[in-house]
């Protein structure tokens, strides 16, 4: 064997023995639940604790229950309102801290204060801001609006945990729109500025159609958290009052470890897979033919 | 005075600017040009008063209250710097639990964080610079997981760990999130851009493969581990549902299963605050020092959670 090929065999050997130890523990501890949570899916646990297939059965279930379907409802409800509002936040928030000024360093960092908060932890103080006698319900009977609690309504314990998620995550998003701001030349707007071209014009028609494709992104991967969304709402309401804020993440929750059915919880994991995966396959397939075009 | 540099004109131009401008001019720099006057500037500081006094306010609540007797948490008086107390904080102080779920979450985030970059880096270096068989399919296999929502691995991850007797133990609560996907993708990008003569004269010099592993690969990712690093302990100190579900003992809990337990369990409120305040503090400690690598790791994209 010439010299030549030993060192590629002895490269190979180095390269296999670094890669191992973690695409081993790719093969457990991600590929096969992946393909588990799929087989669970057709499989019942027996009271002795054994799995026996079922077929579609899960499944049949699944598109009969109206609590599945209310379920969906909800999570859907809850991502309209927390994708814009994070969105809307950002945006605007990055805007006003974009340029330097006395000050500036410390709004970033307050603003992003919350993102690195646990949400757990952050709940706590939620609750006591949303129930009855804390600030938000006090504010509203002040404007005339009662006084009720947030997380006990029905109506309003849902958006009481979309303006939470918003809280929690508006800083992140902010940055990343702030990183692309970064990247528009100056000299476009500086010309914009010696056309006397005002604020909102330059917004509307330089800013904003450059941050179309982060936005575009950030939703997507907005809309892909929301779907899954469990802390919060295990935190604060516990998918009540009334189911009222049972989301698919919280049902799948439910389902596997509050009743043990593993194999109806796993047809639930793979309809908000199916979800997720078909948001991302249209971000795709949008963002390529923006490419094209 | 011949101007042929723009050295030699600068110092004219500012002499002529007064002192006080021209160190408001220095500390913003060009974005001057861009600075909003007159009633505009009033609406965005107004504006951004607000924001941050909501973001803020809820921090200001959990502290302050966290200093209020059980008896005196109504709203406004609450919120009022009077009559405080360390009562709450000597208890928890003092419970064993919370010392317990300090320590739990210390081994989860620091051994997990230790072991995937040790494990990640070594991946991502034979797939930046090692040509072996099956390197290419298996590379994309560890992308494919990134496409994979955690939701779907949840319950046969439950399933294996359970059937292996690793409820309740560091190990089950640990070994999962060792296979980062992310980690490996971006330590890859970084570890592809670094010069092969580096490895090659090393190699020459008869440094065997570990050698120039630690000692020449790692030392040169170095800022990039100290941020992937930070985000992993960020992530795993603040991370909820695999605890709640593999850890179910008092005594296994982390510090976010454990406050949201004080939470349904109906203690005091003030000892609830408290908790969750300490939980949050070392976070917020790191955030201080270390607010650059924050930055980048955002900037660096999709890395929370």
């Amino acid at each position: 064997m010439s010299w030549r090929n030993r060192t590629v065999r002895a490269s190979a050997i180095a390269g296999l023995a670094f890669v191992l130890p973690a695409f081993i523990l790719f093969i457990i501890f991600r590929f096969v639940p992946f393909i588990g949570g799929f087989t669970l899916a057709f499989a019942e646990r027996t009271l002795g604790g054994e799995f026996t297939w079922v077929g579609m059965d899960n499944f049949e279930r699944l598109a009969a229950d109206p609590l599945f379907w209310h379920s969906l409802r909800v999570t859907i409800a809850y991502t309209l309102i927390v994708v814009p509002l994070t969105l809307a936040l950002a945006t605007g928030l990055a805007l006003l801290v974009r340029r330097r000024f006395a000050g500036v360093d410390f709004f970033r960092a307050a603003f992003f204060m919350p993102v690195i908060t646990s949400l757990v932890l952050a709940g706590i103080i939620f609750v006591w801001i949303f129930n009855a006698g804390g600030p938000v319900p006090r504010l509203m009977e002040a404007l005339g609006l009662g006084g009720q609690s947030w997380i006990t309504d029905r109506l309003l314990a849902l958006p009481a945990i979309a303006l939470v998620a918003a809280w929690s995550a508006f800083g992140y998003y902010m940055l990343v729109i702030l990183a692309r701001l970064n990247e528009i030349p100056r000299e476009i707007e500086e010309a914009a500025l010696v056309d006397r071209a005002n604020a909102w014009a330059r917004f509307r028609y330089i800013t904003l159609p450059e941050l179309r494709q982060v936005l575009f992104f950030l939703s997507v991967l907005s809309m892909v958290g929301s779907f899954q969304v469990f802390d919060a709402v295990y935190v604060m309401t516990q998918g009540g009052p009334v189911n009222a804020t049972y989301t698919l993440g919280f049902m799948l929750y439910d389902q596997a470890f509050r009743f043990f059915d593993f194999g109806y919880a796993s047809a639930v994991a793979v309809a908000l897979f199916v979800l997720v995966f078909a948001i991302t396959l249209i971000q795709r397939f949008l963002m390529g033919r923006e490419d094209k075009a | 005075m011949t101007t042929t540099t723009k050295e030699a004109v600068q110092p004219a131009v500012v002499d002529s600017v007064p002192e006080e401008r021209r160190r408001r001019r220095r500390s913003t720099g060009e974005d001057a040009l861009f600075r909003p006057r007159g009633v505009f500037k009033v609406i965005i500081q107004i504006l951004l008063a607000i924001a941050t006094v909501i973001t803020l306010f809820p921090f200001y609540a959990m502290v302050i209250m966290s200093f209020k007797a059980p008896t005196a948490m109504t709203f406004p008086d609450s919120l009022f710097p009077t009559d405080l107390t360390i009562s709450a904080y000597a208890y928890v102080l003092q419970s064993d639990e919370m010392l317990r779920w300090a320590l739990n979450t210390l081994i989860y985030s620091v051994v997990s964080v230790v072991l995937v970059l040790l494990l990640s880096s070594m991946a991502a270096y034979a797939f930046a610079k090692k040509r072996f068989p099956g390197r290419t399919p298996m590379f994309w296999m560890i992308i494919a997981m990134l496409m994979v929502p955690y939701h779907i691995t949840l319950i046969p991850l439950f399933v294996m760990i359970a059937g292996a007797d690793g409820v309740n133990t560091y190990w089950g609560l640990i070994a999962p999130s060792l296979a980062n996907a992310q980690a490996i993708f971006l330590l890859r990008q970084f570890i592809i851009a670094l010069p092969d003569e580096l490895l090659e004269a090393a190699k020459l010099d008869g440094a065997s493969e570990i050698r120039i592993f630690f000692q020449v690969v790692l030392p040169l990712c170095k800022p990039i581990l100290a941020t992937l690093g930070l985000f992993v302990f960020l992530w795993h100190w603040n991370d909820f549902l695999w605890p709640l579900i593999i850890a179910q003992t008092p005594e296994m809990r982390v510090l976010t299963t454990g406050v949201s337990s004080l939470m349904r369990e109906s203690q005091p409120l003030n000892i609830q605050l408290a908790s969750a305040a300490l939980a949050i503090l070392p976070i917020f400690i790191a955030y201080l020092f270390a607010q650059r690598y924050f930055t980048q790791g955002v900037t660096m994209s999709g890395m929370k959670g």
